[in-house]
């Protein structure tokens, strides 16, 4: 049977003709594909570590300063809070980053003793720790990455903590964290009286109530009661602090370098073979074809490169946090699920680059006189 | 001449800013089914005015009349060169990427009928032009006048009106030219296309039922 030219398979041909440039530009979009799916990947997985901490521990709002991204509030507010209708229980904590080791770094967060976050952990080892004392609670996966075990010491800024337990969390964030009491921490951090966040549990919502609204009538009956603080709801806090926002700042940043460099190696080699192919869309022209149809043929081109970089790059991305979620310091927070909006993001994205890097192109191609391109060698 | 296809009414054409004259007020009717030989030296302008005749270019002035109408302004000119023309060139030009029945559905590719249609109509041409056991070879496995007859066909492929032919068998042995005359002339006459050829070949020339002599940008009376 006689082979059948479809604008399709002339698109593969004009690509699969020169191999080595095709799969090279091939290489460049999918790493940088990859690395938007590797990035962006961790990102969200670490936004939804941040929903999971909130949604295990059973908190509905966090209390934030209104402004500042590294928020820092009195302590003392936590009396007008728990005086609220709406609020069954509210904890003041620190959060913060810290060098445990020159190789270690973690969350360290300060608890009140009695907080409820408490029932979200299951200790492996040792017992809670008690206010007021150098006592700490490690993380297992970070207990393993110290190697420290109940009992033990551990210095924290020149001072002796003691390991108290080893606990399991719901979260890699707090299972690769250390938990100290809060006034330790507020010393440590030179922070007395301040805390990072207030968590507040609320009382189920009365019958008849929509749980959005009773939500929203907690969030304004506290923020009428806290002037220039903020309510704001567990899931929508898991995506806006600041550990959250630098990861998808740097991951998109890092992500939009890669893929800019992906674009230009894709415009490159669109336009070396549309100069090269000059006398091609010349005859092209002299065959019939209107400028509408050779710009098409160069955006498919550009489009395919695009797409198949683009299925490249994620399966690069998807090995990328396969291996992340092997690994114990990162395994809590990558899941080795396949993300599907990522991937349907990841092929949107590039088909958009090979579409952008073939658009200039596409359009000098259509503007050849078919003349001055039949002459041209 | 009654009902001429094609009409060049004094047709000027210039390049670099009028610096190079490379038609100087050419008049000229071809009839429909007229096979008319355009000869001259090098340079003397028969080129130009067969990419005008194919509208692959614009008149500085003047004007190229197909069936009365005018090219570039009542009719786009690339559904001219699509649907009324076909194209042979001295190189052949085909795409070395595609196989020869692949090369002929190229000018197909943007037009009804459906892709079926477009393959049986390849093969049907180029069994006409006694390649169908070539038909799945690419450009550089065939010979210069396979290649020139894979060209034919693709010229023919969307049914024109007019056939134009630049030097088509500038690349060719005598015996390999003898036979694509044999077949251009073949085609004009079944189909009664309307066959331009710019040659340099006397033999070629002489074939014609109308010679064009262009020197120095003009028509020589």
């Amino acid at each position: 049977m006689a082979a059948q030219l479809s604008f399709i398979g002339f698109v593969r041909k004009n690509l699969w003709r020169r191999r080595l440039r095709t799969l090279l530009t091939l290489c460049g979009i999918g790493m940088a594909i990859g690395a938007f799916v590797g990035l962006v990947g961790f990102s969200n997985a670490f936004e939804q570590s941040w929903l999971r901490l909130y949604t295990s521990s059973g908190t509905d709002i966090a209390i934030i300063q209104q402004t500042f991204l590294n928020t820092s509030l009195p302590e003392s507010v936590i009396t007008k809070v728990t005086a609220l209708p709406t609020v069954a229980q509210a904890t003041p904590m620190i959060y913060n980053v810290m060098d445990l080791t020159p190789e270690v770094n973690a969350l360290v967060y300060g608890w009140k003793a009695d907080s409820y976050e408490f029932e979200s952990l299951q200790l492996l080892s040792g017992r809670p720790f008690h206010d007021g004392r150098p006592e700490v609670m490690l993380g297992e996966l970070l207990s393993g990455s110290l190697h420290k075990k109940t009992g033990d010491t551990l210095e924290i800024q020149g001072s002796p903590f003691k390991v108290v337990a080893i606990y399991h969390g719901g979260s890699a964030l707090e299972t690769g964290a250390v938990i100290m009491p809060l006034d330790q921490l507020q010393q440590l951090s030179s922070l007395q009286g301040k805390v990072s966040t207030i968590h507040v549990r609320l009382r189920p919502a009365p019958a008849g109530e929509a749980p959005d609204e009773y939500l929203k009538r907690a969030q304004a009956q506290i923020e009428a009661a806290l002037p220039g603080l903020r309510a704001v709801p567990a899931a929508e806090r898991a995506g806006n602090n600041q550990f959250v926002r630098l990861a998808h700042a740097s991951a998109w940043g890092t992500s939009s370098i890669a893929l800019l460099i992906g674009i230009l190696g894709i415009a490159n080699t669109m336009a070396m073979s549309v100069f090269e192919r000059t006398r091609e869309i010349g005859i092209l022209r002299a065959l019939g074809w209107k400028r509408r149809q050779i710009m098409i043929l160069i955006q498919l081109e550009a489009s395919v490169l695009g797409l198949g970089g683009g299925f490249l790059g994620i399966a690069v991305g998807w090995g990328a946090l396969q291996l992340l979620a092997a690994m114990p310091q990162t395994a809590g927070i990558v899941s080795a699920t396949f993300p599907l909006p990522l991937v349907a993001e990841a092929l949107g994205i590039s088909i958009l680059a090979g579409l952008i890097a073939g658009a200039l192109p596409a359009w000098r191609g259509a503007q050849l006189s078919p003349v001055e391109a039949l002459r041209h060698d | 001449m009654t009902n001429p296809t094609l009409e060049v009414r004094n047709l000027f054409k210039s390049y670099d800013e009028g610096q190079i004259e490379a038609l100087r007020g050419v008049d000229l009717s071809i009839a429909a089914g007229e096979y008319v030989a355009i000869t001259g030296p090098s340079g003397s302008g028969k080129s130009t005015l067969l990419h005008m005749l194919g509208g692959l270019d614009s008149p500085t002035t003047g004007e190229v009349l197909f069936r009365n109408v005018s090219l570039g302004s009542a009719i786009d000119l690339d559904t001219y060169r699509s649907r009324n023309v076909g194209f042979i060139f001295q190189a052949f030009h085909l795409m070395p990427t595609l196989r020869a029945i692949e090369n002929v559905q190229v000018p197909m590719l943007g037009l009804k009928p459906c892709s079926f249609d477009r393959a049986a109509r390849a093969r049907d041409l180029l069994k006409e032009m006694g390649l169908e056991n070539r038909m799945e070879q690419y450009p550089n496995q065939l010979s210069a006048g396979e290649r020139q007859r894979v060209a034919i066909a693709r010229a023919l492929a969307n049914n024109p009106d007019i056939l134009l032919a630049d030097e088509p068998t500038g690349n060719l042995d005598s015996v390999n030219s003898g036979k694509i005359m044999e077949i251009l002339i073949g085609i004009q006459r079944k189909r009664g296309m309307t066959l331009i050829v710019v040659t340099h070949e006397d033999e070629i020339a002489h074939a014609a039922a109308r010679q064009v002599r262009i020197r120095d940008g003009k028509v020589e009376v």
